[in-house]
């Protein structure tokens, strides 16, 4: 126990080591740079004041961690933080479900319109043997199989449009990007290409039936069957664009 | 009175350490890109998101970070593909893509450091051990790399055209910038 004179001169000291300490944290606190934290040492602390026992205000981490409870150190960062509300973080099962049949509906309209160029090339080629140039007027096999393979393409490309036209519509997923704004684009061209094609067709071939080359309108029909043919392959190549070529590394 | 002083000069250095403590570092990300890579025999695709948000809470020498994408905010310049992108990885059902990683906060100041990335991402949780490069220009840190992803790791079913899926790897770039707060 120390004598009543030497009290004040104790205070004294002690008072300014606690304040040179106090500073040392508080500067350490608010450092800008990151490099690890320094350990300052209590050993001149405590020769300068050796009553109060200093190892309590140590900076080390392991001893501080031990001696501070767990509950202080502070939770590892969470969506709020980021200022994420919880609408824009949570499930929406309905959404999922319309992502999912629009998907399921576009893979068919997909393969049905792959599988549909089959009978526009089948027709396109045998349009060559259902002119009444080549044939007689009174022949109509060739024309027979010529409709019969564009009322198959005809018949398929309406389901393959069905599947497009059904499936469901996405909210807020913006407008068109990319290459199937023109796939979009060129429906204008085939799908009214789509249905004028037949009517010319049926024009053209009850002329044909009639004895006399096709006149009028229904001279067009091979024009518009090409333009619509012409605009569907795009329509194909269009969805698949850009298509990086295998082997060449180009795109 | 000297007891009192000694209880005095104890509470402002409790204090003091309480401050301390709650004072450490935060990092907040500036802005991002994160571009995944699809790959099919006939198509390469990139998608760009900059729609990530991203904090860092140093404590104790060590940091915990934590980025958070939105699934449906990568752009590949097609709607299309981008919708079907969301429905293949359930973007819907689980709508964000988190990244957690803790370093050490010497890290932070570094040229180069490794990360063990856990991701959530489609309802699945993957590690990746992945290094970056960062450089330092005054208070900003431009942090680069990229994370070898696979879409196996997240169970997704791989998309196909003309019945050929596309590759499992979907690399992913990360360029971030970062500022202490």
């Amino acid at each position: 126990m120390p004598s009543s004179k030497h009290i004040p001169a104790i205070r004294s000291t002690t008072i300014l080591a606690a304040m040179a300490f106090t500073l040392t944290l508080a500067t350490q606190a608010q450092t800008n740079s990151l490099p690890d934290a320094p350990t300052p040492s209590t050993a001149g602390l405590a020769s300068l004041s050796p009553q109060p026992d200093l190892t309590f205000f140590t900076a080390d981490p392991l001893q501080q961690s031990t001696s501070q409870p767990p509950a202080q150190n502070p939770a590892p960062p969470s969506l709020s933080d980021l200022g994420l509300t919880p609408d824009q973080t949570k499930a929406d099962p309905d959404a999922q479900a319309r992502l999912d049949r629009r998907t399921h509906m576009l893979k068919i309209h997909q393969k049905l319109g792959l599988l549909t160029t089959i009978p526009i090339a089948a027709a396109c080629i045998s349009s060559a043997g259902a002119t009444p140039d080549r044939n007689s007027y009174g022949n109509t096999t060739s024309r027979d199989v010529h409709v019969g393979i564009a009322g198959l393409a005809i018949g398929m490309y309406g389901a393959t449009a069905y599947y497009a036209i059904r499936a469901p519509r996405i909210p807020d997923s913006g407008p068109a990007r990319g290459g199937i704004k023109i796939h979009k684009y060129l429906i204008w061209i085939h799908a009214p290409g789509m249905i004028l094609t037949p009517i010319l067709g049926t024009m053209a071939f009850n002329d044909i039936a009639g004895g006399h080359k096709p006149g009028g309108i229904e001279q067009y029909h091979s024009a518009v069957a090409l333009t619509t043919a012409i605009a569907y392959a795009g329509s194909i190549v269009a969805v698949s664009w850009p298509i990086h070529m295998p082997f060449t590394g180009s795109k | 009175m000297n007891r009192c002083t000694l209880t005095l000069l104890a509470s402002a250095f409790a204090f003091t350490q309480l401050a301390a403590a709650q004072a450490d570092h935060t990092w907040l990300l500036d802005n991002s890109a994160l571009t995944y890579h699809m790959s099919h025999p006939i198509h390469e695709v990139d998608a760009t998101s900059h729609a990530t948000k991203g904090i860092g809470k140093c404590h104790e020498g060590a940091c915990d970070f934590l980025l958070a994408t939105p699934v449906k905010t990568f752009d590949s310049g097609d709607s299309n593909r981008d919708l079907h992108m969301i429905q293949t990885v359930r973007g819907a059902q689980f709508p964000m893509v988190t990244v957690r990683f803790h370093i050490p906060e010497s890290a932070t100041n570094s040229p180069t450091f490794d990360c063990d990335l856990e991701i959530n991402f489609a309802g699945q949780t993957a590690h990746y051990h992945v290094p970056f490069h960062q450089e330092i220009t005054g208070n900003a840190h431009h942090i680069t790399g990229t994370i070898p992803a696979n879409i196996i790791d997240f169970k997704i079913p791989a998309p196909s055209f003309l019945t050929v899926p596309i590759k499992n790897e979907i690399p992913v770039k990360v360029d971030t910038t970062w500022h202490q707060q």
